[in-house]
């Protein structure tokens, strides 16, 4: 395995689309009135991003062992419906004890100014 | 103190699979679930934050008012599986979050949320 600590991906687009919203909020039993539900920030911020960790040959993340530990969602604020936010996302730790892998993956949202919105940190448990 | 209890089901984790595009197949697949080592097909651990951070919501008194949630993902939640999700107030602008399975096991741990004051 690699230890690809620091490792940052490239900046993704994502339209936060009404639709998508009223899904989410409902799968997850939300009233779709209330807005975006706070966790759609797994879509827009952690879930745009982490398919870069994943398909990453060189981070070589099995997925079959990999369990999510912990994961954190901390906004300056909200987005809006219809907003475009972007996403960055970087291996903050990547560290081996006892034949376990944890790595610490954080993404960096912010809006189309490049104001902060959410940053997401996930733990990743990998066994080996 | 806000609470919610929800009786988990495919469908649901199915939905929720769908709505947030993670579909990994130990979600949706008992036979694959069961190739890794599971007991058959588990929720989302995201589903099950979902939750507990639109229970947190309503105690602090709206969704954007939530500035932090964490969790700690502990135990797995299988179709079946009832979870009470709860949040309590803990200190200014604090909430501390559980979610209980039908066995009186907590399925997140360490979970809090924090609210603009």
């Amino acid at each position: 395995m690699a230890a690809v600590a620091g490792r940052t991906y490239p900046a993704v687009k994502f339209e936060i689309e009404p639709g998508a919203v009223a899904a989410f909020a409902d799968a997850i039993g939300a009233d779709p009135a209330d807005g975006i539900p706070p966790t759609f920030a797994a879509v827009y911020s952690l879930g745009v991003t982490v398919p870069q960790l994943f398909g990453d040959d060189e981070a070589a993340v099995d997925f079959a062992k990999l369990l999510h530990a912990e994961q954190e969602f901390e906004w300056h604020r909200h987005p809006r419906v219809g907003e475009t936010v972007i996403s960055t996302g970087r291996v903050a730790s990547d560290t081996s004890r006892r034949g376990m892998r944890f790595v610490n993956f954080e993404t960096d949202t912010t809006d189309a100014n490049s104001a902060p919105l959410c940053r997401s940190r996930a733990l990743f448990v990998i066994r080996s | 103190m806000s609470e919610r209890k929800v009786t988990f089901t495919r469908e649901q984790i199915a939905a929720y699979a769908e709505a947030s595009g993670d579909r990994n197949p130990i979600h949706l697949d008992d036979d694959f679930a069961r190739s890794v080592g599971l007991p058959g097909l588990i929720a989302h651990g995201m589903l099950q934050m979902g939750i507990a951070a639109t229970v947190a919501a309503e105690a602090a008194g709206g969704p954007d008012r939530l500035r932090r949630v964490f969790v700690r993902f502990a135990g797995m939640v299988v179709p079946g599986d009832t979870v009470t999700f709860r949040a309590e107030p803990a200190g200014e602008g604090k909430l501390e979050l559980s979610a209980v399975n039908q066995k009186g096991e907590s399925v997140l741990t360490k979970a809090i949320a924090e609210s603009q004051p």
